[in-house]
């Protein structure tokens, strides 16, 4: 079906699936298929935020203190975080956004990435201030091999959602020869790429993030790179939001409440969905080797990170119904949970230093003595 | 009104105190469970409710299940019985 940027079919969009239905018209909000779009829509609003806002300046100092291994943790991360909010600003628009046929769900897709774009923003402003030139860390991020492992396991379900898509909107169902290779396009197809596309992003969302989120709080336990860790849970919120957000399509298609044949999907292609996410596991187990391959920091190292994904992994693979793999049976890192703690976020961002915020700084107590020395 | 709380580590009779979430009670108990956002949206305090019914003193964004409950933003309307796997 060829995508126009205003449906003018008069089509009622309360009986529109989220996906592959008729193009969105109208951007209305009045009335809602799937009400927890606008609701997260208005949350994901609640929580703007600007990186300028948060001081880094003394982070500058921090660092210069870290060991070369903490600053080789500290600064991979960065890269790892910058990969992922580069592919999560633009993807979600241009993979989802020519297929969604709901305005809530189209409008949610919206705000999502450009928070993702706050994101990437906000890693130039904290290499900015750690580097007079922050280029080569990210030149890097397209030279290490480790990241690019990466990179082409996330981007490839998007790249190949999209170029279907394309296929399917210029050409219709078919089969179609482009550049010599045989493509067999039938909407059920499509339904199952995308099908895989979101358990990927989900996947994403839901664990990516948690070992260099993990190493950010390990430095901040010791007061160390404070600015940083202020601009990581402000993002650690958004992101547990976006993964809110996974989790309901995901479980809106597995529970038969949107497009019935994705719930038959859902059921077919559910081991490869757990292979997805296991997948994802794996390669963060890697990336916490890559992080201590030259030496460990306090308070963390490869083994315990490795359980906490595992602990983390548990939880998010339950939330959509792919049960419980792994054996860990408490939380390794429970002091985690109180970055990721949305009331210890703070309203006033710029103040850096946790442990010698004020509130009301201002002394309003005046004695008759401070005018001694005043003569009229 | 009584918290029955079961968790991998064991089972657990917890007090409900006013004021608390059903969160708060259990973790005064010093029972570890898993929460994250602590404002409904993010679901890492998800739970199975046995029997027994609770009020949402928010919105719950996060997903939860016809059988489930958030923890960090509900009390309890009489006895419950919880469990976390």
């Amino acid at each position: 079906m060829k995508y126009t940027t205003f449906n003018q079919l008069s089509n009622n969009p309360l009986s529109e699936p989220m996906f592959f239905g008729n193009p969105v018209n109208v951007a209305r909000y009045d009335q809602q298929k799937h009400q927890i779009f606008e609701k997260l829509i208005e949350k994901q609003i609640s929580f703007f935020w600007r990186p300028e806002e948060v001081d880094v300046s003394k982070d500058r100092v921090d660092f210069q203190k870290l060991s070369d291994s903490e600053k080789h943790i500290f600064i991979s991360n960065l890269k790892y975080q910058t990969l992922l909010d580069s592919i999560q600003g633009r993807s979600p628009n241009i993979a989802f956004l020519p297929i969604i046929s709901i305005p809530e769900l189209e409008t949610w897709v919206e705000t999502w990435s450009f928070f993702e774009t706050i994101h990437s923003r906000s890693y130039t402003h904290i290499l900015r201030n750690l580097f007079g030139d922050p280029s080569s860390i990210f030149e890097d991020i397209v030279e290490n091999e480790e990241i690019k492992k990466r990179a082409a396991d996330i981007s490839k379900y998007y790249d190949d959602l999209i170029f279907a898509v394309q296929l399917w909107q210029t050409l219709g169902e078919g089969i179609h020869t482009v550049k010599g290779e045989v493509h067999e396009i039938t909407l059920r197809n499509l339904k199952k790429k995308l099908y895989l596309c979101m358990n990927s992003v989900n996947a994403l969302e839901a664990i990516r993030f948690y070992v260099s989120f993990a190493c950010t709080f390990a430095f901040a336990e010791r007061e160390l790179m404070e600015g940083n860790s202020k601009i990581i849970r402000l993002i650690a919120r958004d992101e547990n939001l976006h993964l809110t957000s996974t989790q309901h399509i995901l479980n809106l298609w597995a529970k038969g409440k949107d497009d019935p044949e994705m719930a038959e999907i859902a059921e077919e292609c559910k081991q490869e969905a757990t292979d997805i996410f296991l997948n994802a596991v794996e390669q963060e187990k890697q990336w916490a080797a890559f992080l201590f391959n030259q030496g460990s920091m306090i308070g963390l190292n490869k083994e315990i990170l490795c359980q906490y994904v595992e602990f983390i992994a548990n939880h998010r693979m339950s939330a959509i119904g792919l049960g419980q793999p792994f054996d860990v049976k408490s939380n390794p890192l429970p002091w985690m949970n109180n970055y990721l703690n949305s009331d210890n976020v703070q309203v006033a961002p710029q103040e850096s230093e946790i442990s010698s915020y004020l509130v009301g700084q201002i002394d309003a107590e005046v004695n008759a003595e401070d005018f001694g020395d005043f003569d009229l | 009104m009584n918290i029955k709380v079961t968790t991998l580590n064991g089972t657990y009779d917890v007090p409900f105190f006013d004021g608390d979430s059903t969160l708060e009670s259990i973790e005064r108990q010093g029972i570890a469970v898993q929460s994250h956002c602590r404002d409904g949206f993010c679901g890492a305090c998800r739970c199975k409710l046995v029997s027994g019914s609770v009020d949402y003193k928010v919105d719950p964004l996060a997903f939860i299940d016809d059988d489930e409950i958030l923890t960090c933003c509900t009390v309890p309307n009489e006895n419950v019985e919880l469990i976390f796997d």
